[in-house]
């Protein structure tokens, strides 16, 4: 009985999200969320790409429950140094006795951090700059293109090697090394869009009614541009964890003792023959990670780019 | 004489997440060499009907058909290598936009040679296009030759894109609001272009077009299309015996120059129509 | 005094080198409750007129005066309160994501109204539409029904003047006379002004009493409705564009 009620309750939910005729703003904004929701989830790598990202984020939360051992504390040097892969060891251990299963466990939250904090600045970054340029045009457009140019041209491991010369290492000087090269190319894309929106008659519409600058660009420009910047910031978050990796692996990003996935690839290098598994396991999360995320950023644009249907 | 063209019991019907959706419902007529104006609003499936005499209906829908035959050839079971050899050469299809069917990155007069080209006729592919464009109105052929698409203003482009369906002399030419997107007075020259050539080179001509009074001045026959059917067929000269209602309720609702109706009619559809 | 003065209106577009003239001198004085047509083929600067009235061309020379007064630039509040533009492309005159009740109560935000609720509620219903399209998005519109919602949109500051930008031209015969009625009650319940842009002759002389026949930037002639009606025009283009809109004819037609 009660089953069937809970049943008939969803129905009801079903219908109220789909109504073509919604009574509420809650209504009609819920609808539309859960119309995108459908479609989303008829994509099946989109769905497996979203599956590792929530996975990632909730290892991260919970990596003190899941992590059987300290990340950062070794056992015994003499006896479980180097151990392969068993039951005891999920993914072995490493030259310093530590397990490799919670190391990468607590790196999760450091590839999360970066991951988290990259877009958090890069985005708005990204998005303000560009849709500015390319709304206003002119001499606002030049300056602030040629701006996004020389953010552009540095090289982001040089950039993230000055950084880390001024200020030491550390995964912080990291991640705003690479927030600081990683906006332009949102900035370009936004732009791009803008360009395109700039003279719809919908924007022509709003002016006609007295907008001001700001209130159209943040509310008729940004959220035309928004669906494409999450889809290029989603399928560039792979590339950053990389770089993030990358920065490790050099010494440059998170120190020891540290559990940083690309940091404990640089510390197995060194016995990759003869104990594969210490520098296999973080290189492994790395590439689930960021197959999760290129997954989940190709499903997203399936759905919310309207270019790419049909 | 058999007639050029004869469509029967013609459905076309697009997935949705309801079920097919059949925009196309038993259409049926035959085409002689002759003018034949299908007008419909949008929606009626009138560029649809089009689009299935020349098997360009889009992939995921799915056209059936009792029986379409174009001058004794069997469409239905056409192979991709018949359907080339009929398209272009024998049949061809005019849009409503030019800018969309002609190659952007070529010049027109290469676009032309190469149609002519594939059709047979290498060696005088240069004169016989020069003629075309002499022939579609355009001045200056010489000039158009070498211009790209973009360079060419909108009724130019249209009778360019016109010219190089033309060139191969095809039997049947089915034009889907060839002039829409024109002036008026543009469109009226183009219309005497296809005119002549279909009362001097005894063509077979389809023009679909929402506008019943262009429709029942340029052509012979008008079919009349509502929701996928054919509610009414006429002679274009006697639109206005039209028994149908929706047709003399899309007739009556248009503003006239001379007369003063006001408020003008407007069309109450009934759910009867659609059976 | 008219309601709306124009005088010798210039418009360019580009810079050094490519530059065009969309409008070359363009006169015209509408009186308040008048409805004005202006009819021209494409690139004959007919729209350029509206927007640059409005502010969305860029003005090079002559005035614009309203009620006498020469309009600011850039326009002001005032003047969009006084002003408003329905646009011709349905589609793409309304933001794909924002729901009609956004639509309508943006511009009620802009001008600090009152009664925001009652007031989105009444524009739907006097356009014809009802409170229960007010949650829906433009997709879930027809075109019909989405040139309603921008016709309640330019209604809703009170405006007393409409420019229409092609209004009818992206929709079907059959909603077309349902549109122009809708605006022709509009105008005679509230009193407004309309300056009317098509390029089709049929609607302009349904809809305007005074019109003005425009080519490549220029006035071609000023006349009344009745005067359209008895073909009573000097000009060979008036009389081409006439001839043509009475649909094809087998004589030839002499060249322009």
């Amino acid at each position: 009985m009660t089953e069937l009620d809970a049943d008939h309750a969803n129905q009801g939910l079903r219908q109220w999200l789909l109504s073509e005729q919604p009574a509420s703003r809650r209504q009609a904004r819920s609808g539309q969320a859960y119309r995108a929701w459908l479609a989303f989830r008829a994509n099946r790598l989109g769905m497996l790409g979203l599956g590792i990202v929530l996975a990632l984020v909730l290892v991260a939360i919970f990596a003190g429950f899941i992590a059987p051992y300290d990340p950062l504390l070794g056992g015994d040097l003499r006896t479980e140094r180097l151990l392969p892969p068993s039951w005891d060891h999920l993914m072995g251990t490493d030259d310093l006795a530590r397990d490799i299963f919670s190391r990468v466990v607590h790196g999760s939250r450091v590839t999360l951090l970066v991951v988290g904090l990259v877009a958090i600045i890069a985005t708005p970054v990204g998005l303000l700059v560009g849709t500015t340029a390319g709304y206003f045009g002119g001499w606002v457009d030049t300056v602030l293109m040629r701006v996004t140019d020389i953010f552009l041209a540095f090289p982001r491991l040089i950039l993230a090697l000055a950084f880390v010369a001024a200020l030491g290492p550390g995964i912080e000087n990291a991640i705003i090394a690479i927030a600081i090269t990683s906006w332009p190319p949102y900035a370009r894309l936004a732009r791009a869009e803008t360009l395109t929106i700039r003279n719809a008659e919908h924007i022509d519409a709003i002016r006609l009614q007295g907008a001001s600058s700001g209130r159209i660009i943040w509310g008729h420009v940004v959220p035309l541009c928004l669906s494409s910047v999450i889809i290029r910031v989603t399928l560039d978050m792979a590339g950053i964890i990389l770089t993030a990796a990358g920065l490790g692996f050099l010494g440059l990003g998170a120190q020891p003792p540290q559990p940083e996935w690309g940091a404990m690839i640089a510390a197995g290098r060194k016995f990759l023959i003869d104990y594969w598994w210490v520098a296999t396991m973080p290189g492994l999360a790395i590439f689930i990670v960021s197959l999760g995320f290129n997954f989940l950023g190709d499903g997203l644009r399936d759905v919310l780019d309207p270019k790419a249907q049909k | 004489m058999s007639p050029l063209l004869s469509v029967e019991n013609l459905r076309i019907s697009f997935p949705s997440r309801q079920g097919p959706v059949e925009v196309v419902r038993g259409v049926s007529f035959t085409l002689g060499r002759e003018r034949l104006g299908i007008v419909g609003e949008s929606g009626s499936g009138k560029s649809q009907t089009g689009r299935a005499i020349l098997g360009l209906t889009p992939v995921s829908g799915k056209a059936t058909a009792d029986r379409l035959e174009f001058d004794g050839i069997d469409l239905r079971n056409a192979t991709p290598a018949k359907w080339r050899s009929l398209r272009g050469a024998r049949m061809s299809m005019v849009m409503q936009d030019p800018k969309f069917s002609l190659n952007p990155v070529m010049t027109i007069g290469k676009q032309l040679m190469e149609a002519v080209k594939l059709h047979g006729g290498a060696s005088e592919a240069r004169d016989k296009s020069v003629a075309m464009l002499e022939a579609v109105q355009i001045r200056d052929p010489g000039r158009v030759m070498a211009a790209y698409p973009h360079e060419l203003s909108g009724g130019m482009g249209q009778r360019a894109m016109i010219a190089m369906m033309l060139v191969t002399e095809p039997d049947l030419l089915i034009a889907d609001e060839p002039t829409s997107a024109l002036d008026v007075t543009v469109q009226i020259e183009v219309l005497r272009i296809l005119d002549r050539l279909v009362s001097e080179r005894g063509m077979g001509l389809i023009f679909i077009s929402h506008d019943l009074e262009l429709v029942s001045t340029f052509c012979d026959r008008v079919l009349v299309m509502y929701a996928g059917r054919v509610v009414e067929e006429l002679d274009a000269a006697k639109m206005n015996e039209a028994k149908h209602p929706y047709t003399r309720g899309l007739l009556g609702c248009l503003p006239k120059i001379v007369g003063d109706v006001r408020p003008l009619p407007v069309l109450a559809r009934d759910a009867a129509w659609l059976e | 005094m008219a309601l709306i003065d124009i005088e010798n209106l210039e418009v360019t577009f580009g810079s050094r080198g490519h530059v065009v003239h969309a409008l070359r001198g363009v006169s015209l004085s509408v009186e308040e409750g008048e409805s004005f047509g202006i009819v021209g083929e494409s690139g004959s600067g007919k729209s350029t007129v509206l927007r640059a009235a409005c502010g969305l061309a860029p003005v090079s020379g002559g005035r614009i005066l309203i009620d006498g007064v020469p309009v600011a630039t850039p326009r002001d509040a005032a003047f969009y309160r006084r002003v408003q533009m329905v646009f011709q492309d349905p589609y793409a005159s309304l933001h794909p994501r924002h729901t009609i009740d956004r639509v309508l109560s943006e511009p009620l935000a802009i001008h600090g109204f009152d009664r925001r609720e009652a007031r989105v509620e009444q524009a739907l219903v006097e356009v014809g539409l009802g409170a229960g399209f007010r949650f829906r998005y433009p997709h879930q519109l027809s075109g019909g029904q989405r040139q309603r919602v921008a016709i309640a949109r330019a209604l809703i500051l009170e405006p007393k003047v409409i420019l229409l930008d092609e209004p009818t031209s992206a929709l079907d015969a059959s909603i077309q006379a349902e549109v122009l009625n809708l605006l022709d009650r509009l105008r005679a319940e509230r009193g407004l002004t309309y300056v009317l842009v098509s390029h089709d002759l049929a609607v302009v002389s349904h809809m305007c009493e005074r019109l003005m026949v425009m080519q490549n930037g220029q006035v071609v002639e000023q006349l009344t409705r009745q005067a359209l009606q008895d073909h009573a025009t000097t000009k060979d283009y008036t009389r081409n564009l006439l001839t043509a809109s009475e649909g094809f004819t087998r004589s030839p037609v002499p060249h322009s």
